[in-house]
């Protein structure tokens, strides 16, 4: 029985008559307390994939579907975990999953607030942090106060969008092991974007190749059948690994060179497949060059 | 004429209160003033506490221009002014901002100069050589300037002059003396509110303090103005006082003291309490012995404060002591440049409303003809001298003032004819429409308006 | 060691407050003083402090030396040292003001003691005008004679000059003269004639040019008295002044005292009260009564007036302040929620532009007149406006002190206050929707992921992430505010230190010009720290690492 379902979704950008479709004819069956990653090269149109399931961006054709039911639009349910993570940069970390937890839960008292806003910021370890504003932790640490803000909402459906990419490989790692620790004392459907072969074999269930965009759909998936916990440190030794990771890469690499041969041969100009409503700053921060802004508005 | 009656009741009511205060309706008070010398009796009556004696706490305080000193008269922000003569009179036949004005004290006679730039001098200079001394002969005409005005036209150019304000007596004071001259000033019409038709030359408004800085820069070549500023461009050297006002007309009433109707008629005794500390004013600064000003010293100090009319000490005495400097090297007496008091000079003279009227007629800022009666009426709405005569006889009593120092309780307002114009024109306040048809230029009424 | 961390507190405490408040400059100092890489701070304020203040000081020194000599007919630059004599000149002006103020209500001992004390110093005063009078009429004679001497062989030179210019001209004329008979006589062309004529007018002009050299070098020496001829004037004038106050002083301690003028009332009371008891008349009697009524009236009305004190530039400056910082609420109260709602809406955005763009490039001075109309129609008897009575009175309710009185609120106030928020209204709109439509979209996601009610999108996420920029905006607005107020000041002679500046320029004096300069350097002092208050506010409202640009 799936959880969460993409059934035939397409998503086009554009005016008529010059639509580009980024996601055409994705179905996509995930479920309960199941661990899937998309994988897919960067410009393939994962962050859409992720919108699209988490009912920010509404699929032009087809459905989604979670627990039997429609999904309209966004919702605490489906937990949205973002690339940049996303905090609110004038709110402490505490400010920032208090937010979300008096949003989810607007019933609990001042004192059950500021409970559960301690319980999640233990989690993810940054209860030493807490009162400080985004511009003052790091990477890593900005990354784990948005999971501790998306897991606050308690949500049904995880979805993160290639969480960990703007970390460098140590924190990278230490947060695989941290995401992992949660997922499994707390089981719940995860949906994870990535670029990253190995986080992909290391973390989930079943693997998703997204191919090139535009038009890009899913490929066929690998399965991982590796017994969990799983050690990163004797992985590498596991057959079973070397196996689906030179697989999905030697399939990832081929989707890549058909797609160079194929815009060659149509000569159509890239079109810029990332929607002007959902594109992503840089990983700078980005409050920098917003400063500069008021002198051009004098 | 519910007014007349509350000030003759209020000056029977006081009259047997032997120098009491009067029972003032406002006793705080602030007027207003522009900054020339000729505001000296507003400034005197505060500093030397004349105001303070008639129970009275007054707050002078300068204003930027004359339309909106006579705005803030008019919205109620000041109680009272120093103003140009023909300001309550253009403002209540409604000529500019329309109001009704009046006013119970003439500040001073005289006190303007007619200032021409260095370079028009000498070229008066040369078309009259007898100008080409040092001290040459008084009172100028504008004959000598009449070449240079017609060299201009004839080049397709309007040698620009400035005066202060459209119904100053500047305006009137350097049109007359243009036309005395037969340069043609140019004419207000219903759709020209500068004045500019038909003219030989073009007359603007400028602000006073601007005035020395026009004739250096060239924007003006001439111009009208009162005092400190004649003296100014002889002290800084950028232009000749060719003729004071004294020698257009000799003693002619220059600013008064103003009020709003509505306010007059709200404060009846309150104003003629300040109308009895501007006469002791004016008393004060015109106070002679054996010949000698011996008050305008004082009064020059005061009125070089900054808050006052503050130029330098130096150049408002210039003018102030009874002398008045036409070049560095030319010095003379003029006892009489500025009078506050003598001469019975600060009673509200009928004659002097008409006077500005029959101007205003006769350079078209009245458009249209009118019966000689209609000058006597506005006169008198506009001027008050039975205020100042219930203030005169309060002072008299108080035994401040002489009784021949005021003009008799049966006078009727108006001067005896006079002819001491530069043009000696004779002047007759009673005869408005005779005295505007006996000038070459300007409008001419039908003879027939004089007797409706 | 505990000693040493309570130093590094402070330490930092310190760097702090210096960093929010945005005078880095202090930085290296502070450092320095905490013994902190003593040779890089010491770099650091020679780069940083000690060159600038040179450079500042060799511009007062150009200043110094150029101003004297650089003049138009209307007056010369004033240098640094008579700005500052302006500046006490303006505060002993304040302090005559405080002196007279506190003359008006001081009573019994106390006003003789002060009275017999200004007599005392104003027979000295006198004595020393009198000395610096003669003085300076010494000086002025000993000048005199100087330049007549130096004028005396110009003239002469010039008379010579024009007597033989006078003889040249007769000669010529003969000449002429006898050319026009020959022509006559058709002897000789007429063309020669008329030659001659220019050739003549030509030498003419040749020679008046020569004279007015002299001329004007003769101008040039009365229209520079020597220095120390005004020096001496100046501060004969300035006793004089002193001499004139002072018998001001006493008019007012000895009359015009409100002790005093109680004093006389009651006596009058106690006279008529008297002649009211001998009265048999009742016409006497009721006349009597009267006056004894108005006299205790007067008597009380006495008690509690104040002397009516002169502007001064201190004050000038307070009441400016006020002006502008009413003005910026005004303009910030109607900017950010109107900004908001552009930024939100984008029709209420299309709306808006064609007023935006029409309204924002109209000078302060057309708004002020429209304002003096459109906002004068609510005050028709201003006296009597409960605004303006109640921002004027004493007193509150009968007994809490109003702080305001002292700013004697009127309509060009608020007209003023109005042209200040209509030119400072447009920087802090146009920022604060720039503000709020450039939301990061990303916010906006997490907003509609935690499906935020618009009031608790308003609030949670639109405004304060639109904060830095709304500060921006505000700061140029007060910029902005600050310098249209001056100008709005001028016009509308509403008390403040645009006036100030209007009335020094229509006073024309000598000290006109410093007066000017000195109000110029109010402004900028007083503009450069409404800057510093909003750098700081825009800081401690930003959310970044705070390294706006100052």
């Amino acid at each position: 029985m799936s959880f969460l379902e993409l059934d035939q979704v397409s998503v086009a950008f554009g005016p008529a008559g010059n639509r580009t479709e980024v996601l055409s004819d994705l179905n996509l069956k995930v479920a309960e307390n199941e661990f899937v990653a998309v994988i897919g090269f960067s410009g393939s149109g994962k962050s859409t994939l992720i919108n699209t399931l988490s009912g920010l961006e509404p699929p032009s054709t087809g459905e989604v579907r979670m627990a039997g039911r429609r999904v309209t639009g966004p919702g605490p349910d489906r937990g949205l975990m973002f690339q940049n993570y996303s905090l609110l940069p004038w709110l402490s970390v505490n400010e920032n999953v208090a937010l979300a937890v008096r949003t989810a839960f607007p019933r609990l008292s001042k004192a059950e607030v500021a409970d559960k806003v301690a319980h999640y910021v233990r989690m993810v370890k940054l209860d030493h942090a807490g009162d400080k504003k985004p511009h003052e932790l790091s990477g890593g640490m900005r990354q784990r106060a948005s999971l501790a803000r998306t897991l606050s909402l308690d949500p049904q459906v995880l979805l993160l969008d290639e969480p960990l990419s703007a970390l460098d490989a140590l924190t990278r790692s230490e947060l695989q092991d941290q995401i992992l620790n949660i997922w499994e004392t707390d089981r719940r459907t995860v949906v994870m974007i990535t670029n990253d072969v190995d986080e992909a074999v290391l973390m989930a269930d079943r693997i998703i190749p997204l191919t090139m965009g535009p038009g890009a759909t899913l490929a066929e998936e690998f399965a991982v059948n590796m017994a969990r916990p799983r050690d990163r440190h004797t992985l590498n030794d596991h057959p079973e690994y070397m196996r689906l990771k030179s697989e999905i890469t030697s399939f990832m690499m081929h989707l890549n060179k058909e797609s160079k041969e194929l815009t060659a041969g149509k000569v159509v100009p890239m079109p810029d497949i990332r929607p002007r409503d959902f594109s992503l700053p840089s990983a700078t921060p980005r409050l920098k060059p917003r400063a500069q802004h008021p002198t051009s508005a004098a | 004429m519910q007014f007349r009656n509350t000030i003759l009741l209020a000056a029977i009511g006081i009259g047997s209160l032997h120098a009491e205060q009067l029972d003032v309706e406002k006793d705080e008070l602030k007027f207003g003033f522009i900054k020339l010398t000729d505001c000296a009796p507003i400034v005197i009556a505060k500093e030397k506490g004349f105001f303070e004696e008639e129970g009275l706490q007054v707050e002078v305080i300068a204003q930027p221009n004359w339309k909106q000193l006579l705005d803030n008269v008019i919205t109620g922000e000041l109680d009272g002014a120093h103003m140009l003569s023909g300001q309550p009179i253009a403002a209540t036949i409604g000529f500019g901002t329309k109001a009704h004005i009046v006013t119970p004290y003439t500040l001073d006679l005289n006190g303007n100069g007619i200032t021409v730039s260095n370079a028009i001098w000498e070229q008066m200079q040369e078309n009259d050589e007898s100008l080409d001394t040092p001290t040459p002969e008084h009172p100028i005409s504008a004959d000598s300037l009449k070449p240079i005005v017609e060299e201009a036209k004839e080049d397709g150019k309007k040698l620009p002059m400035g005066m202060v304000f459209p119904v100053s007596t500047h305006n009137y004071e350097i049109r007359y003396w243009l036309a005395a001259s037969d340069i043609h000033p140019g004419m207000y019409t219903s759709t020209d509110l500068k004045g500019f038709t038909d003219g030989d030359i073009e007359l603007s408004t400028t602000p006073p303090p601007q005035m020395p800085a026009t004739l250096e820069s060239g924007k003006n070549v001439a111009y009208c103005v009162g005092e400190p500023w004649n003296q100014q461009a002889v002290a800084k050297g950028i232009g000749v006082p060719v003729t004071t006002n004294y020698d257009i007309w000799k003693n002619n009433p220059e600013k008064v003291f103003g009020v709003t109707r509505d306010w007059a008629d709200e404060n009846p005794n309150t104003l003629i309490a300040v109308t009895k500390a501007l006469i002791k004013a004016g008393k004060w600064l015109d106070a002679e012995e054996d010949g000698k000003l011996v008050n305008r010293e004082e009064a020059c100090r005061i009125l070089s404060q900054p808050n006052y009319v503050g130029a330098d000490f130096d150049v408002i005495k210039n003018s102030m002591t009874g002398y008045f400097y036409f070049q560095k090297t030319d010095k003379r007496a003029m006892p009489d440049f500025n009078v506050f008091f003598k001469y019975q000079s600060s009673y509200p003279y009928y004659s002097d409303g008409v006077w500005f009227l029959t101007q205003m007629r006769r350079w078209g800022q009245i458009t249209e003809p009118k019966p000689a009666s209609w000058y006597h009426e506005v006169a008198k709405e506009v001027y008050l001298p039975e205020v100042y005569m219930a203030a005169a006889e309060h002072l008299i009593e108080e035994g401040f003032l002489e009784e021949d120092e005021v003009p008799a309780a049966d006078f009727d307002g108006y001067k005896p004819a006079t002819d001491e114009f530069i043009d000696g024109i004779s002047y007759d306040g009673r005869k408005p429409i005779d005295y505007l048809n006996s000038h070459k230029i300007g409008n001419k009424d039908d003879a027939s308006l004089a007797s409706k | 060691m505990a000693d040493s961390s309570i130093k590094d507190k402070i330490k930092y405490a310190l760097l702090k407050g210096i960093d929010v408040s945005g005078f880095k400059v202090l930085d290296p100092p502070v450092r320095l003083a905490f013994g902190e890489e003593p040779q890089k701070q010491v770099r650091d304020i020679a780069k940083y402090m000690v060159l600038p203040i040179l450079f500042v000081l060799a511009c007062l020194g150009i200043w110094t030396v150029m101003g004297p000599n650089h003049k138009t007919k209307s007056g010369e630059v004033p240098t640094p040292a008579k700005i500052l004599t302006a500046y006490e000149d303006n505060k002993r002006f304040d302090e005559r003001q405080e002196e007279k103020a506190s003359d008006f209500i001081v009573e019994g001992a106390e006003r003789e003691a002060t009275l017999a004390e200004a007599e005392a110093e104003l027979a000295r005063l006198e004595a020393e005008a009198a000395r610096l009078g003669e003085l300076s009429d010494e000086i002025a004679a000993a000048a005199k004679e100087q330049m007549d001497a130096r004028i005396a062989p110009l003239r002469s030179e010039l008379e010579s000059l024009k007597a033989k210019h006078g003889e040249l001209e007769d000669q010529r004329e003969a000449e002429m003269t006898a050319l026009a008979g020959k022509v006559a006589e058709k002897q000789a062309e007429p063309a020669e004639l008329v030659a001659m004529v220019r050739e003549h007018e030509k030498i003419e002009d040749a020679e008046g040019a020569t004279e007015d050299v002299i001329e004007s070098r003769i101008d040039e020496i009365l229209a520079n008295p020597p220095e120390e001829v005004k020096e001496a004037q100046m501060a004969a004038n300035r006793v004089a002044d002193e001499v004139q106050h002072y018998k001001k002083r006493i008019a007012i301690l000895t009359n015009e005292n409100r002790n005093v003028k109680e004093a006389e009332y009651l006596e009058k009371i106690a006279k008529d009260e008297a002649e009211l008891a001998a009265a048999t008349e009742p016409k006497k009697v009721i006349r009597e009564a009267k006056s004894i009524a108005r006299n205790a009236e007067r008597a009380e009305s006495a008690t509690t007036q104040t002397y009516p004190r002169t502007a001064t530039i201190f004050w000038q400056t307070k009441r400016s302040l006020a002006t502008v910082f009413v003005g910026f609420l005004i303009a910030a109260a109607l900017a950010i929620p109107i900004g908001i709602m552009c930024g939100l809406n984008r029709i209420v955005m299309a709306c808006l532009t064609p007023i935006i763009s029409i309204f924002r490039p109209v000078s302060p001075v057309v708004w002020l007149l429209i304002f003096q109309i459109i906002i004068g129609a609510f005050f028709p008897d201003p006296e009597k406006h409960p605004l303006f009575v109640s921002l004027n009175q004493d007193k509150w309710f009968g007994w809490l002190p109003n702080p305001v009185a002292f700013l004697q609120t009127n309509p060009a106030m608020i007209f003023s206050a109005c042209t200040v928020a209509m030119c400072a209204l447009w920087p802090a709109l146009v920022n604060t929707a720039l503000g709020v439509s450039s939301i990061d979209k990303d916010h906006m996601n997490v907003a509609k992921v935690l499906r935020l009610g618009f009031w608790s999108r308003l609030f949670k996420i639109v405004i304060p992430s639109s904060l830095p920029l709304v500060f921006a905006g505000l700061r140029i607005s007060l910029g902005v505010g600050w310098m249209v107020l001056i100008a709005a000041e001028a016009l509308s002679s509403s008390d403040g230190l645009g006036k100030f500046v209007w009335d020094e320029y229509q006073n024309g004096s000598s000290q006109s010009f410093a007066n000017i300069i000195l109000a110029c350097f109010v402004v900028g002092i007083i503009g450069f720290f409404l800057d510093r208050i909003m750098i700081f506010l825009q800081r401690l409202v930003s959310f970044d690492d705070g390294s706006a640009t100052a």
